[in-house]
């Protein structure tokens, strides 16, 4: 990024402008750079780490003033008995049911609508390609009703498929192989075509093996997008019996039907498995953000 | 891409104009032609019954009125009259309008700023910038969730700690402008991660040697910000504007858990207002309708008005 050769002579060998090499005394604007930083990550620390903590709590303990730091003891028996007594099992397990398929599904037809846009010339193409950028800028918090109408007349209301099948084709994932895609070259899969492979076999068996970053990005983003939905799965949910966790969550906690003790201790398992995958792809999700801009 | 008259065989099989060549000359198999159709068909198929259907009928959709939410009757323009002379759609619009210009105007300078510590060396620096962008991770609701636990006047992590240092504690959520502070708030803590990547992105991609040059000329740091830092980061800055405006008017999920609209709907916003309208009774489904087909058009006003200005700025 930084080309240190082209540094000019009269330029102290370290660079300056952006920061020291620690040896020097601290100056004025380091010391508080550092102290926003910390500033900063405790506020974006503390809530998590105190949620975590107050899940383990009983519900005097949740209830005492001034509350203690650490609770009595770590045992299991918010999460236990959240999944037991009420149905927090079912809406886990729905959750996720609808997040691993919907996943799967957005990589099959995200990849496929992928290929013929950037592989084949074809009528239609540019057309497609426009109406999938125009998709991007239509939010479903706009469309909402005539969407749930649409969903409503094809029975998908109160259904699990209902949660799975309108999301699942994203523009975002069609952008993204398909710009990746370009970059294949198509000599390879003219040598597939002369060996004599079939149009599905060159793409499953030569493009998709090439894609694997992409589909890795693709496949981070649709896990986090599924399993944090709100409003969509607050719609076509109506019934208990689809709930999803989130949706579980709220609806709950609003109609103050279930202890909040087992609120918590829900609401730090939906949030267990997306800090799970930070910390192992934390890189990988935030190359893929930043360079498609699009989240 | 060549020169010869006999159409070159093809990666993609098809003549490049699309099949408008005479069959038999540089044709492709049928199987060649045909493929890229089914390829696309199922996810096309998807965006057409789930989008671009619905984004077209919706206009169509708010001619129509329905107190149950399962007969419709034609109603005309009826809809717009009752939205415009309802005082709760106004109250929404307004909290909207109130949201959204805090939540850009802190979600532009937040950004920029966290974007410029982030960009120095500086140690655990990875460490700050996941901190930093983990938040957009977690599911907003309960986000929501756990603020409005955080937030509560008696029990409540904040004013626990506000006690025991001696300072008043205030019911945050019981207090209407005080809830519309929060929920800014909670936005903020929610969304700037990803917006300081962004910029981020954008400072990477400014060139060193400007500062370079500034130094060796004696510039002060604020003057290297002003003229240099601003400058090039327009565009990346306009990009944060559009969506951080985009994301600002579609603000419902962790509103919904944080306050649920309240107190008395003073950070009910307009998301929530069509919400509760089309899906809780008392159904008024009109009313509902009609204020998505206004969000939908104000929302694409504005980014339209974004991308002017932007542009003009760019031409001075």
């Amino acid at each position: 990024m930084i080309v240190v050769s082209q540094r000019p002579p009269t330029v102290r060998p370290q660079r300056r402008w952006t920061g020291t090499s620690g040896r020097r005394p601290p100056t004025a604007g380091r010391v508080l750079t550092y102290a926003v930083l910390v500033v900063l990550a405790v506020v974006v620390l503390v809530p998590i780490v105190w949620l975590a903590l107050s899940s383990f709590k009983t519900q005097s303990e949740l209830a005492q003033r001034p509350p203690s730091l650490l609770p009595k003891s770590f045992g299991l028996s918010n999460y236990s008995g959240a999944l037991s007594t009420f149905d927090f099992s079912v809406y886990l397990r729905n959750s996720v049911i609808v997040t691993s398929a919907a996943t799967v599904l957005t990589l099959v037809l995200n990849s496929t609508a992928a290929y013929a846009l950037a592989k084949y010339n074809f009528r239609g193409r540019n057309l497609l390609f426009l109406v999938t950028l125009g998709t991007i800028m239509i939010p479903l918090q706009v469309i909402f009703i005539p969407v749930y109408q649409v969903a409503t007349q094809l029975g998908l209301v109160n259904s699990l498929w209902g949660l799975i099948i309108p999301p699942a084709a994203t523009p975002t994932g069609v952008f993204l192989i398909r710009q990746y895609m370009l970059s294949i070259p198509d000599e390879l899969i003219e040598a597939g075509r002369i060996d004599g492979a079939g149009e599905f076999r060159i793409f499953w068996r030569i493009v998709l093996p090439q894609c694997k970053a992409p589909l890795a990005v693709l496949t981070i983003f649709s896990v986090l997008w599924r399993w944090n939905d709100f409003l969509w799965p607050l719609i076509i949910s109506q019934s208990q019996r689809t709930y999803t966790l989130p949706v579980a969550l709220a609806q709950f906690a609003s109609q103050e039907v279930v202890p909040f003790n087992y609120i918590l201790a829900m609401s730090v398992v939906s949030m267990l498995p997306v800090i799970i995958v930070f910390l192992f792809m934390q890189r990988k999700v935030m190359q893929g953000i930043a360079s498609t801009g699009l989240k | 891409m060549s020169g010869s008259t006999v159409a070159p065989f093809r990666p993609g099989g098809v003549p490049r104009r699309g099949g408008r060549a005479p069959a038999g000359q540089g044709w492709a198999p049928w199987n060649q032609r045909l493929a890229p159709y089914l390829f696309v068909l199922p996810n096309m198929l998807i965006f057409g019954v789930f989008i671009i259907y619905p984004a077209i009928n919706a206009f169509n959709v708010s001619r129509f009125d329905s107190r149950n939410g399962r007969t419709f009757t034609p109603v005309g323009a009826r809809n717009y009259d009752r939205l415009f002379s309802d005082e709760d759609f106004w109250a929404a619009a307004w909290h909207t309008a109130v949201f959204v210009c805090c939540y850009v105007t802190l979600s532009v300078v937040v950004a920029i700023g966290l974007g410029i510590l982030l960009n120095q060396r500086i140690r655990f620096r990875g460490f700050f910038r996941a901190v930093v962008f983990l938040p957009k991770l977690l599911s907003p609701v309960v986000v929501g969730l756990i603020f409005g636990w955080i937030l509560d006047r008696r029990v409540g992590l904040l004013n626990n700690v506000l006690g025991a240092v001696g300072l008043p504690q205030p019911s945050w959520l019981t207090n209407g402008t005080l809830a519309m502070v929060c929920t800014v708030s909670a936005a903020i803590w929610l969304h700037v991660g990803f917006y300081t990547l962004i910029i981020l992105a954008g400072l990477q991609g400014i060139d060193p040697t400007y500062y370079e040059a500034a130094q060796i000329d004696g510039a002060t740091a604020a003057q290297r910000f002003r003229r240099i830092t601003l400058p090039l980061l327009a565009p990346t800055t306009m990009v944060v504007l559009i969506l951080s405006t985009i994301e600002g008017f579609q603000a419902f999920d962790f509103i919904y858990s944080l306050t649920g609209g309240g107190p008395v709907g003073a950070t009910t916003l307009i998301v929530q207002y069509i919400y509760e309208h089309a899906f809780r009774s008392p159904v008024r489904y009109g009313l509902a309708a009609a204020g998505s087909v206004v969000l939908f058009c104000t929302i694409f006003a504005l980014t339209l008005l974004n991308f002017w200005f932007g542009r003009r700025r760019e031409s001075i």
